[in-house]
Parts: C-alpha cells; structure tokens; sequence
C-alpha cells in the first residue's frame, strides 16, 4: 500500500544559493502529482529533496522534514530511502555497459535476489508493466544503449518500478522523447498510479492536465498555489498561476 | 570576393608542408629507431639463433685473446649471449610491479575522484603529479637505503611464512637487493602514472550515469562497482599497457636494487635479478671494448626484444580496448 508524501518548510540551497524558501506541501498517496513551473524554479531541486538525491551535489544543502507516511526520510541512511522511493531522470540514462536484461536485474541482484528463475519472472514482469516487453523480449542481452530514446526512457521506468518502491519521482520524463513516446509514457503513469505515490515534474501544460490528479505551482523556489489539477487549470486562486498557465510568462 | 595575396598562399604552402613532417615524425622516428636497432642486432642473431632467447649464459668471451668464426660471423673466442634471465627479469619484476599498482593506482583514483573535494583533493592530485615527475635515480636510491633493508628483515621473513603454501615466496630472503624490490620500486613509479589517468578518466563518466545507480538506492561502493569502473574500462587498460611498458622500460632504479643477477634465472621472489634495460646501460662500457663488434651487437638484440614486447604490449592493450569497443558497439552517451 503506497503512502503519501509530507514535506515541512522545506529549504534547499546550493553553495550560499537558496533554491527553495521553504515548502509545505501534502503529496497524496497513489495518485499523481504534477510539478509545473518555469525553467529554473525549482522544481527538480524540490523532488531531488525527496529522495535525498540534492545532497549529493556538491556544496549543497537540505533542511527542513519529509515524512513518507509517518516514517522521517531525514532520519537514517540514504541509500534506504533511495530504495523506497525510485526516479526517473530527464534525460534516459540506462547502464551503458550493462545489456537490456542486467539493467533491470542489478538493483535486483543488488537486494539480495540470487535465484534465477526469480529473476526472469521480475525482469519480465517490470517489462511489462513498462510496455516495453513486447519490444525486447527477443534481445533482453544486448547493450541497452541499442535501444531508441523512447525505448531506453521505459528500460528506466522498468528499472526504478522492479525493485518495488513505494513512490516514483519523474522528473521530465518525457521532455526529450518524441511524441509517440511521450505518449506512452504518459499511459504508463495512468497505469502504474494505482501502484505508486507518483511526483512528476513537467514544463508541459497539457501533460500536467492529462496525467495529474494534482498540480504544484512553483515559482521562483516558492510554492505558489497547490490544488487538484482542473482547478489550477480552470480556476486558479493566484493571479500568478493564472498569467503562467495563460502563457503570460514561462 | 577578395583577392588571396601570394604572401597568403606561401604561407598556406609552408604551413602544409610543415604540418606533413610534424604528422609524419612519429613514424619515421619509430622506423629510423628500429631499423638501427635491426642492423646492429643482425651479426648476434646469425650467431646466437634462437639460443639468444632460450640460453642463460652471457659471457663476452675473451675480448683480448683469438677470435672466433661461427655461422658467418666473428666473435671472441668463448662468447655466448644468452638473454632469457634479462628477458625474465624484465616480465616478472614488470608483472609483479603492475600486481601492486593496479589496486593501489584504481584506489587511490576512486578516492581522488569522488570522495575528495575542495582543496584536499588539490593537494593530493599534485602530490600523485609530483610522484610521478620524481627521477628514477632518486627511487632507485630509497629502494637501496631503505626498502632493500626492509624487504631482508621485515617484508621478506613475514611472507616466507606464507611460503609454505606458495612456493616462490620462500626463502631465503637474502640481500633484499632482488626480484621483490625491484618490483615494488617499480610500482611506486607506475602507480602515479595509472592513477594520474585513471582519476581524469572516473571525472569524465558522466553524472547522469550515476545518478543513475544512486537513484536506485545503490551504495557509493556499488556505484564504482557496477556503473564507474565499466565505464572506463578500456582507458583504464591503456593506461595499465603504459604503465606497464614504463615498468619494462625503466633502467636506472632497476639496475640499482635487482642485485645483478648474471648466469641464472630468478628462483624465488627474493632472488637477484637483471632486466634487460639494466643491463644495457650496465655493460655498454665493457662491450665497447669488445674487438669483433659482437658484445654491442648483442646489446643490440637484446634492445630489440626489449622495443618487441613494448610494443607488443601495448598493441595488446589496443586490441583489447577495441574489442571492448566493438562488444559495446552503439553505445550513445
Ligand atoms: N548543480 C547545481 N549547482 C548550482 N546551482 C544549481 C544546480 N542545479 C540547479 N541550480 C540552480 O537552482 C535553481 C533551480 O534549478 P532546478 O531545480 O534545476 O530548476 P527547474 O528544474 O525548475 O528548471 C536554478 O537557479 C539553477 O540555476
Ligand atoms: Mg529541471
């Protein structure tokens, strides 16, 4: 049973740059939360913050509370934190040395799965749950970097979802993918939402309208408005949000 | 449209033209350097065949007495050039120096490259650069004063206790002047070489990638592991092939600390040896003195070998780098 996502005042800096000004915010449990907002305001350093991936850059800096349920992401190691809660990157970044199949396999491997058979059955079932078996089931052992771009894209979404997170974070999934992709993957989040907490960042009005049940308004390291995605999109509460997704700005 | 002065296309003219010899230098030195070592080595190859690689006996032979006509050629009465202990000294002290840099040199790079920030890892990386700048007379000497010593009462007795399950690690230990020594003199001269690289090369995989790893909860260690090190796998080979071609090549530290071993091949890892650069520099001299030539032409060879397995390994390396490539043909970073 996946579990929301409560973050509390939020800072987030780079060096002496404060990048996030402190965010509140509630992530619901197994629907999907849109992250829109011009370039640069934050939105990647936000979900970043939830899987404990900003502090990894060097010089950079979190404070602030994330709860996954009741459980402090704050508290504790990293790496487990990593391990419930999965990402998808902007731009498709398969294992290029591993093939199709060990690609998936490792993060298996890694949590302790040695039985073979076992392992087939949960590459093929992540495959499949990310539409992307019916393409490589013949060639699961050669280079995943012979996949497409699109192709690559769901390996990863394969990857994060076969070691069973409890969320997925998606930042632009699908910003540098064609539009038959795109479309895909935006399929594969209406399906998999019933399984995940699903966070996903987009620059893409529309896609925020399809995919979300929630949309997040960023601007400028602050959150400006937070609601169900037909009223950010019909009826925003702040002139801001408003004159973004008009086109006013961004 | 403007109009090219003469002044421009001699320029041009020159400019090609000396672009040509400057392209071209790499190929001709190499073939001018061989083909000398090649001449000089012929009247030794008549003589000696194939014994010069099999055979264990060097003797000049008598260089003031009668001369000797064998298989077309003339050398002192009782000479006989036999390399293979050179040809031995030079491999294990080379593999055994790569034994020790190879872990140490991918360590260190590891650490260099990602666990360091700010100014620690300045200091360090110049330190890696100034090890590496450091004249081989100079490590030759803290081999004689300081590791020889140690490697005859320290290292050596410790690990003949190991040699009771690996035989080549018995005693007796000796002078500490030796195969040991020389390896481990050898590596401290490889391992800033390997690591100078291998550290640039662990900076250029991509952070993409690894966040890759990261994002799905692997470890730092796991990252390295699964995602780094196979990255950078055919640079890290051609940095150990010019490590390695270093180490064969190295002269003055080797002949300092390997006990000059002449007429017997090493017989256990403390034994003194000779590799084949040592002794080059070391009996040049003598060898002048020889009247038939035939000492310097066995030199000769002998520098011939030396330039084959250099050479040899590192097409070695090149093949197997490109047979990395080809296995991961289509990769697109
Ligand atoms: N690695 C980094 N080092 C320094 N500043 C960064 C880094 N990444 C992002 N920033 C800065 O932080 C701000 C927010 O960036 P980001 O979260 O990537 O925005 P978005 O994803 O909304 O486009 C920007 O001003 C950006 O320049
Ligand atoms: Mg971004």
């Amino acid at each position: 049973m996946s579990q929301p996502i409560s973050v509390q005042n939020l800072r987030a800096w780079y060096g002496n740059q404060l990048t996030l000004k402190g965010i509140d915010m509630e992530l619901p449990a197994s629907q999907v939360t849109a992250i829109i907002g011009p370039s640069g305001c934050g939105k990647s350093t936000f979900i970043r913050c939830l899987n404990r991936m900003h502090e990894t850059v060097p010089g950079a800096r979190v404070e602030g509370d994330v709860h996954l349920g009741t459980e402090d992401l704050y508290k504790g190691d990293p790496v487990d934190v990593r391990r419930m809660i999965g990402m998808v990157f902007q731009k498709p970044n398969p294992f290029p040395t591993l093939s199709i199949f060990d690609n998936i396999a490792l993060g298996l491997r890694l949590g302790g799965m040695r039985n073979r058979g076992q392992l087939r059955e949960a590459v093929e079932r992540s495959l499949q749950m990310a539409a992307l078996w019916g393409e490589v089931k013949d060639r699961l052992s050669e280079p995943a970097t012979s996949l497409s771009g699109g192709q690559q894209q769901r390996l990863c979404i394969a990857r994060a979802i076969a070691v069973q997170p409890e969320v997925l974070l998606m930042d632009e999934p699908a910003s540098a993918l064609d539009p038959v992709s795109t479309l895909r993957v935006e399929e594969l989040v209406e399906q998999l939402k019933d399984t995940y907490t699903i966070v996903i960042v987009t620059h893409n009005m529309q896609q925020a309208a399809r995919v979300a049940d929630e949309t997040a308004f960023f601007l400028n390291g602050e959150l400006v408005e937070f609601a169900d995605t037909t009223t950010i999109f019909t009826n925003p509460g702040d002139k801001r949000t408003e004159d973004y997704i008009t086109g006013r700005f961004g | 449209m403007r109009k090219v002065s003469s002044g421009t296309k001699t320029a041009d003219t020159v400019f090609h033209v000396a672009t040509g010899i400057a392209a071209s230098s790499p190929v001709v030195l190499l073939l001018a350097i061989a083909a000398v070592v090649v001449v000089q080595s012929i009247p030794s190859i008549r003589l000696m065949g194939w014994h010069f690689i099999t055979g264990i006996e060097w003797n000049v032979g008598d260089t003031y007495g009668a001369l000797m006509h064998k298989n077309g050629v003339t050398a002192a009465a009782g000479a006989s050039f036999g390399a293979l202990p050179f040809i031995v000294g030079t491999l294990a002290s080379s593999v055994i120096a790569l034994l020790i840099a190879i872990p140490v040199a991918l360590f260190t790079a590891l650490i260099l490259a990602y666990r360091l920030r700010g100014w620690v890892q300045w200091i360090l990386s110049i330190l890696v650069e100034l090890l590496a700048g450091i004249p081989s007379v100079v490590i030759g000497l803290w081999g004689m004063v300081v590791l020889a010593p140690f490697v005859a009462h320290g290292l050596g007795p410790a690990l003949t206790h190991v040699g009771v399950v690996i035989p080549y690690l018995r005693g007796p230990v000796g002078t500490g002047m030796g195969l040991l020594t020389s390896g481990i003199v050898l590596a401290v001269m490889v391992v800033p070489i390997i690591t100078a690289t291998t550290r640039d090369l662990l900076q250029q995989v991509p952070v993409l990638y690894r966040e890759g790893g990261i994002g799905l909860g692997m470890t730092t260690w796991e990252v390295v592991r699964y995602i780094a090190v196979p990255y950078i796998r055919e640079g890290f080979i051609g940095a150990v092939a010019l490590g390695w071609g270093r180490a064969m090549g190295e002269t003055m530290a080797v002949l300092m600390v390997s006990g000059n071993a002449i007429n017997f091949l090493p017989h256990n890892l403390y034994s003194p040896i000779s590799s084949m650069a040592a002794v080059i520099a070391s009996q040049l001299d003598s060898a002048m003195s020889d009247g038939s030539g035939m000492a310097v032409h066995a030199l000769s060879e002998l520098a011939l070998v030396l330039l084959v397995l250099t050479l040899f390994t590192n097409l070695l390396a090149r093949l197997l780098v490109s047979r990395v490539h080809h296995r991961r043909r289509g990769v697109r970073a």
